[in-house]
């Protein structure tokens, strides 16, 4: 291969295995949007309140990388359930604007309360992986960004899974389709926003942590939040197809603008890119990549 | 020939449903007994909707009880209801039109408490209405009219309601689907369930039932044995197109 083919496939490879993290972060907000309408902008705190959880537990009771993915989801689910039993229950009749106002706030007063409980706990766990990147095909890939896309592409067919072929699944999309259709067959909508909620915790954390990994800290987890809107808007807000192949098209893209043009321009454009082509995509379909406009006869 | 209130399913007492200052039910008193098709006739806005929708708990009445069993329904949550299995298939079906044609199903035995095994009424209700299992892969939204009704019956169906409510279950249809809804209705009371139906087609709906209720602006002003009121001579003047 040519330099400059090896330094494209470099990228793409780059970008999918970021991709996968980011398809995390998009569901755990997806799920939210699906099931009632919300838009939770804190999902970037989330992500990082998740993983600075995991890191404590890791650090606190010397667990290794399990122990501190399971002892994390315990704390993320159950803060997970406080917040939709206190915050959110209390306002379900209100407008949606309330809702959305909370999660800003409540976002806002998670980084506050994170500089002040994490203080002076490590805030990532050690990644347990060799630093040496594995070469594949000529390719220099780091083994920690491998696990991590790994570990993401199981969670997200477990999700799938979830959704698709449990009963439990089935609720949660009537749920999102239509809720009063959903209480007139016998499902408890409190409930099932609470089983929501619990994802959103485990996605928090699982997505948290790969991210330390597999970013090297490269900015704060909480600007993962940003990426999301491009790759839910993208991947049409209700569906989950689409949020999965639109985290890997924004991860790819952002890898490719960060190769070819950063340089050109000085750095930057790669964090604006995925923005550029949701602009240029609403043009075309307003209602996303994989949204549909909705059919129905009446 | 009222039925005695000892024996009901469903014995709803001086009802009254507000929505803000129009009273859409001012002080309806009804039984269903178990098992027993009873239909609620009158014009349209007489409140027959409404009354289903206060039953099945959508709306909250300002007075009175609804007794299903000996329980006051009063109060319940939707869903606690449907749990009681008061399915209630509303005017427009109330499909989940973005979800497949079995999913619909499925999610009809949500009303069952357990994991209920889902195999045994899905066959029953293929049985039934065989269009559906040719069309089980489809989104509902797609389906013809009479296709989301025979759907809407079939969810019903599959959480072997002890009441279910019926809502103008031939709006829209052509004649022969409707005779096909119809047809059902009987099916229905013979497995147990017991059937409170709301209909324009005044006919159809008090050859099938045993009882009925006619209502006007929200009051009953007649009610009785089906045949007798399909033979009252006010009856026919007003709903049955008669001299």
């Amino acid at each position: 291969m040519v330099v400059s083919e090896v330094f494209f496939v470099f990228l793409v490879v780059d970008g999918a295995l970021a991709g996968a993290i980011y398809a995390l972060v998009a569901l755990a907000f997806v799920v939210v949007y699906k099931a009632s309408r919300m838009i939770n902008f804190a999902v970037g705190e989330w992500t990082m309140v998740g993983s600075r959880v995991a890191a404590s537990a890791s650090h606190a009771f010397g667990l290794g990388l399990g122990g501190a993915l399971g002892l994390g989801c315990v704390g993320m689910v159950a803060l997970a359930l406080v917040f939709n039993r206190v915050v959110l229950r209390p306002l379900i009749s209100r407008s949606l604007l309330s809702l959305i106002m909370v999660t800003i706030g409540v976002g806002i007063f998670m980084r506050g309360a994170a500089t002040v409980v994490f203080a002076g706990i490590p805030a990532r766990i050690a990644s347990p992986f060799p630093l040496d990147p594995l070469v594949v095909g000529g390719l220099p890939v780091s083994v920690d960004k491998i696990v991590a896309a790994a570990i993401a592409g199981a969670c997200i067919a477990a999700l799938s899974w979830f959704f698709h072929g449990s009963r439990t699944g089935l609720a949660l999309r009537a749920v999102a389709s239509d809720q009063q259709a959903a209480l007139a067959v016998g499902i408890d909508l409190h409930r099932h926003f609470a089983i929501t909620w619990a994802l959103v915790g485990v996605l928090s954390v699982l997505a948290g942590t790969l991210w330390s990994f597999a970013s090297g800290g490269g900015f704060g987890i909480e600007l993962l939040g940003l990426k999301v809107f491009p790759i839910v808007i993208l991947g049409g807000l209700d569906s989950l197809p689409g949020t999965i192949i639109g985290a890997f098209f924004v991860g790819i893209l952002e890898s490719l603008a960060a190769g070819y043009i950063d340089p050109l321009v000085g750095g930057g454009f790669s964090h604006v890119a995925s923005y550029v082509a949701l602009i240029a995509v609403l043009f075309v379909r307003p209602y996303g990549l994989f949204g549909r406009p909705d059919v129905e006869r009446v | 020939m009222e039925p005695s209130s000892a024996e009901a399913l469903l014995a709803v007492h001086d009802l009254h449903v507000s929505y803000g200052r129009i009273r859409a039910v001012q002080g309806v008193s009804l039984t269903v007994p178990d098992a027993a098709v009873v239909a609620l006739i009158g014009a349209n806005g007489a409140g027959k909707s409404t009354l289903l929708r206060a039953i099945s708990g959508i709306v909250r009445p300002r007075q009175g009880a609804i007794r299903f069993r000996g329980e006051n329904l009063v109060g319940l949550p939707v869903h606690q209801i449907a749990r009681r299995r008061v399915i209630h298939v509303p005017e427009g079906r109330g499909m989940l039109t973005r979800m497949t044609v079995l999913e619909n199903l499925r999610l009809g035995s949500f009303a069952r408490s357990g994991r209920a095994d889902t195999a045994l009424e899905l066959d029953r209700v293929f049985a039934l209405f065989p269009v559906l299992d040719r069309r089980r892969g489809q989104l509902a939204g797609s389906l013809s009219g009479g296709e989301q009704q025979m759907l809407a019956i079939g969810r019903a169906m599959m959480a072997r309601p002890r009441l279910l409510m019926l809502d103008e279950p031939s709006l829209g249809l052509a004649p022969l689907l409707v005779r096909e809804i119809f047809r059902i209705i009987p099916r229905l009371t013979a497995e147990g369930t017991a059937v409170l139906l709301v209909e324009q087609n005044a006919r159809m709906a008090l050859q099938c039932a045993a009882h009925a209720y006619v209502l006007q602006t929200g009051r009953v002003v007649l009610s009785g044995r089906a045949a007798d009121l399909l033979a009252a001579p006010e009856v026919q003047r007003a709903y049955l197109g008669a001299g």
